[in-house]
């Protein structure tokens, strides 16, 4: 099989339109989904088409209120990067270990689209958009949208993910926690992302994910409402039990060989309110 | 006695392959290649417990490429252990290369070789099986009325109890004094249960074999074993071939820690070789490494101890013991008696002691020899009580240690009554520094400064337990090793050893125990070792016996060889013998005012005079098995959210008599302790309902990464051990029985929760806190 390093955007997207890739940024997810015996090379369903070196793909900007990450940005530069939001870059320094940190790229994290995806549970807090390019179109969708399921998102064959792009957030507070076998290189038993904004002692903005606990990260809208607007005298035990209670069922956790159902729902909601806790002491 | 001066000993000299390690120059198994040269694959078993109806191998036969397809039909089926221990091995006869019946998920069923690995791979699924599925029982604690696992047949060497019929791989019972009437003497009884699991080696370097025939039609076999001679031994019988017959050579070794002390992979390229007349070799993967090779064995354990208040001290103690076999009984009976013999003797004050063991089999992986081998499983529950009774008594559990423990000139009643599948040999403690250890640990982890202090910050409060260890050095009276020497003209020494360095030093400290007896340096040692050609026997690295066993036969050859060397310098100079003396490679006399070199000396007996060749040749078996003694601190940090346990600090202070190398005694220490972490913590087999492993591979089996090693503290008390060579005991093994209990005790400190069942996973502590009622 035969791969194709493309020299530019354009011609990537070109030979896209015409033949079925696999677009490869980083690889440190589809080395693992499709290696063989050692020493081999992986066996893909489809020639590669390698985009981490395009220059158009890279990069952290800052435009209009608005945080820009392009697709083939390596995790170690966004870990780095003071222009990222520090939840975003907290959960990024927490995954796998250097070595991959340099090799793997947001875009490549979103498209693989794993339930225990660590970008993912802050992406969704932060209400980024991911924008797809392919040979003749541009679309933007929130990445609630985008993703669909373990390993399935709704970038088309002859698209790339262009870039992850979402407005500054404003927040007051802030909480991310991952749980994980070990420090380095283990995926998550589950994870937290959440961010707040207190104003005044009202409740401006609650939003919150969680990783793992289900086929995709989990948000919220309709619950994040009820509180939202709240003055923070009303956020009292029983509320916070009821918020608790309402997650309880979008929480649906599976035993495997990493963690069991029991343990993951308990903690994700002690975690949830263990930050609801953190916002009402201020 | 205490504090020799040495010259080589007791230096931390660079180890003799490090450069040929560092630049890849030294082969490891799998780096060879032959011309012509068959790879070999297996098919496992799927079933936990299964027979073979029908399997048609026709189809893979006619793949291109495919050399030999052999099934229990085409192979040999003498019963036989895979234990690499000395014959008769205390382990049953219950395993065959190939069996119509299998026993496990990761049971071999078919040997496919090929021209390469993928076909061998790709030719295996072509292999068509029908299965009759057998019940089968993964429970320990029902093995007994469950379905028999083992052949028809099956047999012990040894007369111990083995009941097949009953799944009984081994039992044994002993009584010191009168344990029931201590209960009742005694004012407070504890009594607990406590549950150790399957663990991996997780040696970076996989099991592997090659085997070739020789210009003369030998049958060479290049291993990653730890017992070449053991391994020549068991394939001559299984076989049929003669010892004369096979060589084995062990090339450099990536980590053996009990998992290549088995000998599974030896017969297969040799008889693969044998019927193709072709070299061929196998190497696993990860994945055959965790479900086809070797395992901890799993134990449960009830320990029940009675104390007196008056003296707080226990006046009785009950240990039993289940140890899960899994599906074949390789070191079935040793590992278990360990859990007793390497423990109970600690505590040597107990007036009535019991020890009730029984290993079991099972439909689960196979378990074998494992760094600790019993002892770890044994220490676990052992510790742990030790600190509830230190409580409940209201004194600090060091102390309790301290008074409690073997003391230098003391002796035990188990030395005798327990040993390696048989009666043991009773010794006296001839060295022991416990209780400094105990003294320079706690202050190394600022024990009263943290201990019972519930440190809390946010949802994190931190801990501190401490655990106290003995193992042994070799088997008494069975470990054997041997050494030989001879001189060269420029003076070096070529050194050929049996025993086997694993990647932990051996050929180095063994070095360093000839240069120092001679009186020369390191570098004039040649060393050559496992080769059961060219080297002398040696039962090979298990049991903690290199350094003591191994090395007592090169202090003891090279002794021999120096009288030679003074022997000829006598008559050099025309002196007597005992007006010389030896200092840096040359021979003076008293007075300096004459001198030789060992170069001189070698050139003289080999060219000039009464020629002959300088040499030596000894044989060491140890008579004691003197143990080293450890005292392991943990300082642990639990989040009460998530029930994560963090190490933060990790104290080890160990008696191993002189350390020969004391950076490779450090290394020794901190592998075994960051590989006893990694079990107390994470590592573990999940199985599903059909004892499945569910994680076989590195990506969700975790063995501890850099960022998980807490702050280390390694704190060397020495003695001088008067029975080993330089004073030296044992260190390999030692350092991983302690984190598991120091750990739970720490646990414990911190948040009041005793953890009984291990690993200690976020969801089992968050489950004992919950069983345990506590509100955090």
């Amino acid at each position: 099989m035969e791969g194709l390093i493309p020299e530019s955007l354009n011609e990537a997207l070109d030979a896209l339109s015409k033949e079925r890739f696999i677009p490869v940024a980083g690889g440190t997810d589809l080395m693992v989904r499709y290696k063989r015996w050692k020493n081999l090379t992986p066996a893909l369903p489809y020639p590669p088409l390698f985009i981490s070196q395009l220059k158009e793909l890279k990069g952290i900007y800052r435009e209009n209120g608005e945080i820009i990450i392009k697709s083939a940005t390596e995790l170690s530069e966004i870990e780095k990067s003071p222009l990222v939001p520090s939840i975003l870059r907290k959960a990024v320094s927490q995954m796998a270990s250097p070595g991959i940190r340099n090799m793997g790229t947001i875009g490549g994290n979103i498209q693989n689209a794993s339930p225990a995806g660590d970008t993912l549970p802050p992406l969704y807090v932060l209400d980024a958009r991911v924008v797809l390019l392919s040979k003749n179109e541009r679309r933007c969708l929130y990445i609630y949208e985008f993703i669909k399921g373990p390993g399935k998102t709704e970038r088309l064959d002859n698209e790339i993910i262009y870039e992850v792009r979402f407005k500054i957030p404003t927040h007051t507070h802030e909480f991310y926690r991952k749980v994980g076998t070990r420090k380095a290189n283990a995926l998550s038993k589950l994870s937290v992302a959440a961010l707040a904004q207190l104003n005044e002692e009202v409740l401006e903005d609650f939003r919150i994910s969680f990783g793992a606990v289900a086929p995709t990260p989990i948000r919220r809208m309709e619950i994040e409402e009820r509180i939202r607007g709240k003055a923070l005298s009303k956020l009292d035990d029983h509320l916070i039990d009821e918020i608790a209670h309402a997650y309880e069922k979008h929480i649906n956790p599976i035993t495997d060989q990493r963690s069991d159902k029991t343990y993951r729902k308990k903690v994700t909601l002690r975690l949830l309110k263990a930050f609801l806790y953190q916002i009402r002491s201020r | 006695m205490g504090n020799r001066e040495f010259k080589v000993v007791g230096k931390s000299v660079k180890k003799i392959d490090a450069l040929s390690l560092a630049i890849g120059e030294a082969k490891y198994t799998a780096d060879i290649n032959l011309p012509n040269m068959l790879h070999i694959a297996f098919l496992y078993s799927p079933y936990p417990h299964a027979e073979i109806v029908e399997i048609d191998t026709k189809e893979a036969e006619k793949t291109p490429g495919v050399v030999l397809v052999l099934t229990y039909k085409d192979v040999p089926n003498t019963l036989h252990t895979t234990a690499g221990q000395g014959y008769p091995e205390p382990s049953p006869y219950d395993t065959r290369i190939l069996d119509k019946r299998v026993r496990y998920v990761g049971d071999r069923v078919a040997i496919i070789a090929a021209e390469t690995k993928e076909i061998a791979e790709e030719a295996k699924k072509k292999i068509k099986v029908k299965y009759r599925e057998l019940p089968y029982n993964i429970d320990p604690e029902k093995a007994k009325e469950s379905e028999r696992i083992p052949p028809e047949g099956a047999y012990h060497l040894l007369p111990t109890i083995y009941e097949p019929e009953k799944n009984i791989a081994a039992g044994i019972t002993l009584s010191v004094g009168d344990v029931e009437k201590g209960f009742s003497e005694s004012d407070k009884v504890f009594e607990d249960r406590f549950e150790i699991h399957y663990a991996n080696h997780a040696a970076l370097e996989p099991h592997a074999a090659l085997a070739f025939y020789d210009e003369r039609g030998r049958l060479n076999i290049v291993s990653t074993t730890q017992v070449p001679f053991h391994a020549r031994r068991i394939t001559s019988r299984v076989l049929g071939i003669p010892v004369k017959d096979i060589r084995v050579i062990k090339p450099r070794i990536g980590g053996g820690f009990g998992g290549k002390q088995e000998v599974f992979l030896e017969q297969v390229v040799g008889l693969v070789t044998y019927k193709t007349k072709r070299p061929s070799k196998v190497v696993l993967s990860r994945k055959e490494v965790f479900i086809s090779t070797r395992t901890r064995h799993p134990m449960i354990t009830w320990y029940k101890a009675g104390v007196k208040k008056d003296t707080k001290e226990i006046h009785a103690l009950r240990l039993k013991a289940l140890m899960n076999a899994g599906a074949y009984g390789p070191h079935a009976l040793t590992v278990m008696a360990n859990a007793g013999s390497k423990v109970l003797p600690l505590f040597n004050k107990i007036k009535h002691l019991q020890f009730e063991g029984f290993s079991v089999y099972t439909n689960l992986p196979v378990g074998g020899a494992y760094r600790g081998y019993g002892a770890t499983q044994g220490y676990f529950g052992f510790n742990v009580m030790l600190d509830m009774i230190a409580e409940e008594l209201g004194i600090d559990v060091l102390e309790f240690f301290k008074k409690g423990h073997i003391k230098k000139g003391e002796t035990s009643p188990i030395f005798e009554k327990l040993g390696e599948g048989k009666e043991g040999v009773s010794q006296i403690i001839r060295s022991c520094a416990l209780s400094e250890c105990i003294e320079k640990g706690s202050k190394a982890i600022k024990w009263h400064e943290k201990r019972r202090k519930k440190i809390r910050k946010g949802d994190k409060v931190r801990g501190v337990g401490a655990a106290i260890l003995m193992q042994g050095s070799g088997i008494p009276k069975i470990d054997m090793g041997a050494a030989y020497m001879k001189m060269n003209e420029d003076g070096s020494f070529n050194l050929h050893i049996g025993a086997t360095d694993l990647g932990t030093g051996s050929d180095t400290i063994l070095a360093q125990i000839a240069a120092e007896e001679i009186g020369t340096s390191i570098d004039k040692i040649i060393v050559y070792s496992s080769d059961t050609d060219f080297t002398p026997f040696d039962v090979g690295a298990y049991a903690s016996s290199t350094t003591y066993i191994s090395g007592g036969a090169v202090l003891k050859c090279a002794r021999k060889i120096k009288e030679e060397i003074l022997k000829v310098a006598a008559n050099m100079l025309n002196v007597p013998q005992d007006a010389l003396f030896i200092e840096d490679g040359t021979v003076y006399t008293k007075d300096r005012t004459q001198r030789v070199t060992f170069s001189d000396i070698a050139l003289y007996s080999l060219y000039s005079k009464d020629q002959h060749q300088i040499q030596s040749v000894a044989s060491n078996i140890g008579l004691e098995s003197p143990p080293p003694f450890m005292a392991q601190f943990a300082e642990v940090e639990v989040d009460i959210k998530t029930g994560r346990i963090d190490v933060v600090k990790f104290v080890s202070a160990v008696d191993c008599g002189q350390p020969i190398n004391p950076a490779l005694v450090e290394g020794q220490v901190e592998g075994a302790t960051v590989n006893g972490i990694g079990y107390a913590l994470w590592e573990e087999y999940v199985f599903d309902k059909k004892g499945r492993m569910l994680n076989p591979s590195f990506w969700d089996y975790k063995v501890p990464s850099i960022m998980d090693i807490p702050e280390m503290e390694v704190i060397i008390c020495k003695t001088y051990e008067p029975t080993g060579p330089h004073g030296a005991k044992s260190v390999a093994e030692i350092g991983i029985n302690g984190p598991v209990p120091a750990i739970s005790n720490a646990v414990y400190d911190a948040i009041g929760v005793r953890l009984k069942k291990s690993p200690f996973t976020p969801e089992r502590v968050l489950n004992a806190i919950k069983e345990q009622g506590l509100k955090l």
